[in-house]
């Protein structure tokens, strides 16, 4: 009852404040940006082609305005958002329209989700782990040397490392594909084949994501991990004579661990924003670049929909994180 | 020290034999090599019978959806190229409008509220139902009834009634005289194509009706997509000869085309030296890239120019004419005459442009219809320079630009028809001190090398260019900015993703915006000079999209215009009136008229030959544009698989 009271409830107002204010914040942003959606429209309108006869553009904004939900004042537009909002839907996008935000999301948050979620979880696994060790064994060449190689990966520019691995993996040795989620003309069902594709297509910029975030988590590791090593309670662990594996796995890596279970419950919320960099450079389906074209077209609802989606899983991943914790941590389950 | 080498051992082979994995699991249809491309295509079809393109406006965000009459779904994904028709089409590089699903032009009563439109009898949808007047009022009754539709407003607003007179005649009664109510019909990049009654008729709701598969009149039909939008494939009808490309062109030839986005420019790069990408738009760096790459790839010329360069829209920059000094005729003249034209025709496209001093491009059928009646007329044309009157037109400077080409080593022509067809027929001349005795009658002064406004106050100058370094209005807004600040004015050249609002709300001073974009098709300015009307000039901050940039206005332009919108585009005295309009802009200068859009063109030869050329301009050379499916009867097989 008191674990209630005391940590569950308070977390939860918290988390139920976070996407209020998250939401709220969300709505207001895009309609500072200095872009009226409905001429951002008429002129991709025209630049599209479109013969638009001067005499009937009034008419064309009056109806675009009604269409896209931006009459009456902001306060109006904003109870209609968070009706919306209660029954799952965000409107229809302006610059694909008629056709609802959701129905775009769809088509593209499974990209960004198989990915990022894969190389959040690589990167951080691997990163940890070696880490781990390298924090425990400091002075082994090994140790040294990853040390050595993550901090060269780590200031490289991202799209500079991605574009290296498109021209070397894609290009000068063609083994992966440079393009799309999948191979030209496959069927897309469940099978060993089909898997096997998409595993190839998404590798490279897996690979790249991978290799970038993981010099972050095997530094971080390092560092907590040598601090750790030197703690009292590893020595007397020594002195008793304990195996040096026991002691790093059991002893050092659940007490290092902590501080990078956050940080991935933080970096799994980002998932959900995308990777704009690694779609475009690895030409990857996914959120990125519709978030993007949102924000350059002024489409408001795309750029609400895909933010509220961002913004409710950091929410969340940080709720589930803080209410698994105790797990993890015996101090916390003792407070 | 033996459990870190365990590890590391671990570690290095699971990434080797994951490598190898997959790189072994490669199958024969997949793009992973040159020798794997030279066999067959992505996708598993005949490389030999098929046509791979790239999709302009990239990665498709709505795959599925093909209902082009209710917004945009990415027409370019083939849709507009392959599958749908409309009643007109224009070919730019012919001058003229292609009869596509019309038999002829539309027909006007006298006083222009009655338009009647001529079908052709044998056309057949895809799916074998006949075309026919059904469509074309359904098409059109469905826009007008359903708000929300792309061209509702557009229709609405002008049509009273649609109706057939029999099964191949349609009639359209106008709310008010126009006689250039079919331009809503004639596809240059957009236009309201006709859709298949006996399939629309049983949608629910026409805005969200999906349209998937779409059946059209064009020559090929949708085979498979990606539900993530990267490619697209069409496949030849069997029945060809029932589309109005069949009829008029003949057989396509890929049985196949494959819209194709393989994402940036390096991306593309790589496609088109490993053959597996046919045709792209490049920027002038990877087209060198690509060429270095691949002995197969050309542009539209063989060699110099190779861009595309004979295009019916003009680039350079345009004043905000609404406010000071940018407001006055001899400031404006002033900073074009400040400018060394062919220097920065040279820096930006190394010679590769048409100069275009009057508002459109020196095209084929523009030449024929606009500057060669107008030469005489520019080499006489005289502005007032310090109370004398100056001839700014230099006839001679596309000869000064082929000697620049010449030097940097560019197989220029020698004749002369070669070079003016090459580089234009005259510009307006870099004149620095000229433009300084403009600047100082109007009480502008320098000092230690910069010029000041009347008021004594620095001249600075807020100059917005787009982000895009492959666009033109990118490369001349920095030129611009350059030639300007030799000249001795303080320039901000603002490089952002904002530029279409601040164009706009008209908060510039100069935009690296079009000065115009002419429709090619006939020698009727009407649709693009319209929007100069004053009856259309807004104040600055009011936003007027849809509207023309530079806020121009002049009364002369006003009854030049309302004259032409009595008269149709086929009337012979709309060239002289549009002649007219052209020498207001020309006198008035409210932009920076440099030269023709620039269009880098990469294609491959490898498998496909006979693309439209700068020596064989049999059509446009756009694989985005309505009128590629023209094209593609031409193409001709190289025969290597």
């Amino acid at each position: 009852m008191q674990f209630l009271r005391r940590y569950l409830v308070p977390r939860l107002i918290q988390f139920l404040v976070v996407i209020f204010i998250g939401v709220t914040v969300v709505f207001i942003i895009p309609r500072l940006i200095p872009t009226d959606p409905v001429e951002k429209q008429l002129e991709i309108l025209t630049i599209r082609g479109m013969y638009l006869d001067p005499d009937s553009i009034a008419e064309i904004k009056q109806t675009l305005r009604e269409l896209y939900g931006l009459e009456g004042s902001v306060m109006q537009q904003y109870g209609v958002f968070w009706k919306r909002l209660f029954k799952g839907d965000f409107g229809p996008s302006f610059s694909q329209f008629p056709t609802p935000v959701t129905t775009l999301i769809r088509i593209s948050m499974p990209w960004t989700i198989g990915l990022l979620l894969v190389s959040t979880l690589l990167s951080w696994t691997i990163g940890s782990i070696l880490g781990v060790l390298a924090g425990a064994f400091r002075q082994a060449r090994w140790a040294k040397t990853m040390a050595v190689v993550s901090m060269s990966l780590r200031p490289i520019p991202y799209y500079i490392m991605a574009l290296a691995i498109v021209i070397l993996l894609a290009y000068l040795i063609p083994i992966f594909p440079m393009a799309g989620g999948y191979t030209v003309g496959a069927q897309m069902r469940f099978s060993l084949r089909f898997i096997i594709d998409l595993i190839r297509h998404a590798f490279l910029p897996s690979l790249s994501l991978v290799a970038i975030g993981f010099g972050t988590w095997f530094l971080q590791m390092r560092s907590v991990t040598s601090n750790i090593v030197a703690e009292d309670f590893v020595t007397y662990a020594e002195a008793q004579g304990l195996p040096r594996g026991k002691i790093v796995f059991q002893y050092v890596a659940r007490n290092a661990i902590l501080p990078q279970v956050t940080g991935l419950a933080l970096s799994l919320g980002f998932v959900f924003g995308g990777a704009l960099i690694t779609e475009t450079v690895f030409s990857y389906p996914g959120i990125g670049s519709l978030l993007f074209n949102a924000i350059t077209g002024s489409d408001y609802n795309i750029i609400m929909g895909v933010t509220i989606f961002s913004v409710v899983s950091i929410a969340v991943t940080v709720l589930v994180i803080d209410l698994v914790y105790p797990l993890f941590d015996p101090r916390v389950r003792h407070r | 020290m033996k459990i870190h080498a365990k590890v590391m051992a671990v570690l290095l082979i699971l990434f080797l034999s994951a490598t190898m994995a997959w790189a072994g699991g490669q199958t024969a249809s997949e793009s992973t090599g040159e020798q794997t491309a030279r066999t067959t295509s992505v996708g598993g079809l005949p490389r030999h019978e098929t046509l791979i393109v790239d999709i302009l406006t990239g990665k498709n965000a709505n795959p599925g959806n093909f209902n082009m009459w209710a917004g945009w779904v990415g027409n370019d994904k083939g849709l507009q190229q392959l599958v749908a028709d409309p009643l007109w089409v224009v070919e730019y590089t012919l001058g003229e409008n292609v009869d596509t699903l019309a038999s002829g032009p539309p027909i006007y009563n006298d006083d222009y509220t009655q338009m009647t439109v001529k079908l052709r009898d044998n056309v057949t949808w895809s799916d074998g139902e006949g075309f026919d007047a059904d469509d074309v009022v359904f098409t059109v009754q469905t826009q007008i009834d359903t708000k929300g539709m792309s061209y509702h407003a557009q229709m609405n607003d002008n049509i009273t009634k649609v109706y057939k007179t029999d099964d191949y005649t349609v009639v359209f009664e106008l709310k008010r005289p126009n006689a250039r109510f079919h331009a809503h019909f004639t596809d240059r990049w957009g236009a309201l194509r006709m859709s298949p009654e006996h399939i629309w008729k049983n949608a629910e709701d026409p805005m969200t009706f999906q349209f998937n598969p779409p059946i059209g009149t064009g020559p090929y039909v949708l085979k498979d997509y990606d539900p993530a939008g990267f490619w697209f494939i069409y496949e030849r009808r069997e029945d060809w000869d029932k589309s109005p490309t069949g009829l008029l062109y003949g057989e396509p030839g890929p049985k196949y085309v494959q819209f194709m986005y393989y994402g940036t420019a390096e991306k593309k790069v790589i496609a088109e030296a490993r053959h597996e990408l046919d045709m792209a738009d490049l920027t002038p760096e990877s087209f060198i890239a690509a060429q270095d790459r691949n002995e197969y790839l050309r542009g539209l010329y063989q060699d110099f120019p190779w861009y595309e360069i004979l295009h019916p829209c003009t680039t350079g920059g345009v004043f905000m004419c609404s406010k000071p000094p940018y407001d006055d005729r001899d400031v404006r003249w002033a900073l074009n005459l400040a400018l060394n034209v062919p220097e920065m025709i040279m820096t930006a496209y190394n010679g590769a442009t048409s100069l275009s001093p009057a508002y459109v491009p020196a095209t084929l059928p523009f030449y024929e219809w606009f500057y060669e009646p107008m030469q005489q007329w520019l080499i006489d044309f005289t502005i007032e320079v310090g109370g004398k009157s100056y001839k700014p037109y230099d006839a001679n400077m596309p000869f000064q630009l082929a000697d620049q080409a010449k030097k940097a080593g560019q197989p220029v022509p020698s004749d002369k028809e070669g070079i003016l067809e090459m580089f234009g027929y005259g510009g307006w001349k870099y004149d620095p001190d000229a433009a300084a005795v403009l600047l100082e009658s109007k009480g502008f002064t320098k000092k230690s090398g910069k010029w000041m406004l009347p008021d004594g106050s620095p001249w600075e100058m807020y100059l917005v260019a787009p982000t895009n370094p492959a666009s033109p209005q990118f490369k001349w807004g920095f030129q611009l900015g350059e030639q300007w600040r030799k000249f001795g004015i303080e320039v901000t050249v603002d490089s952002t993703e904002m530029k279409s609002t601040i164009d706009q709300n008209g908060t510039f001073d100069v935009s690296g915006a079009w000065p115009m974009w002419a429709n090619g098709g006939d020698p009727d300015l009407y649709s693009v000079v319209q929007q100069y009307h004053s009856k259309y000039l807004l104040p600055i901050g009011e936003p007027n999209a849809g509207g023309q940039t530079s806020r121009f206005s002049h009364p002369e332009l006003d009854a030049i215009i309302d004259e032409m919108e009595g008269i149709s585009s086929n009337d012979p005295r709309i060239q002289e009136l549009s002649i007219d309009a052209m020498k207001v802009l020309v006198r008035e200068q409210p932009g920076i008229s440099l030269g023709s859009y620039v269009s880098v063109l990469g294609w491959d030869e490898y498998y496909w030959t006979n693309y439209p050329s700068g020596d064989n301009p049999y059509t446009q050379p756009h694989y985005h544009w309505p009128n590629f499916k023209f094209m593609l009867p031409r193409l001709k097989p190289t025969g290597r698989k």
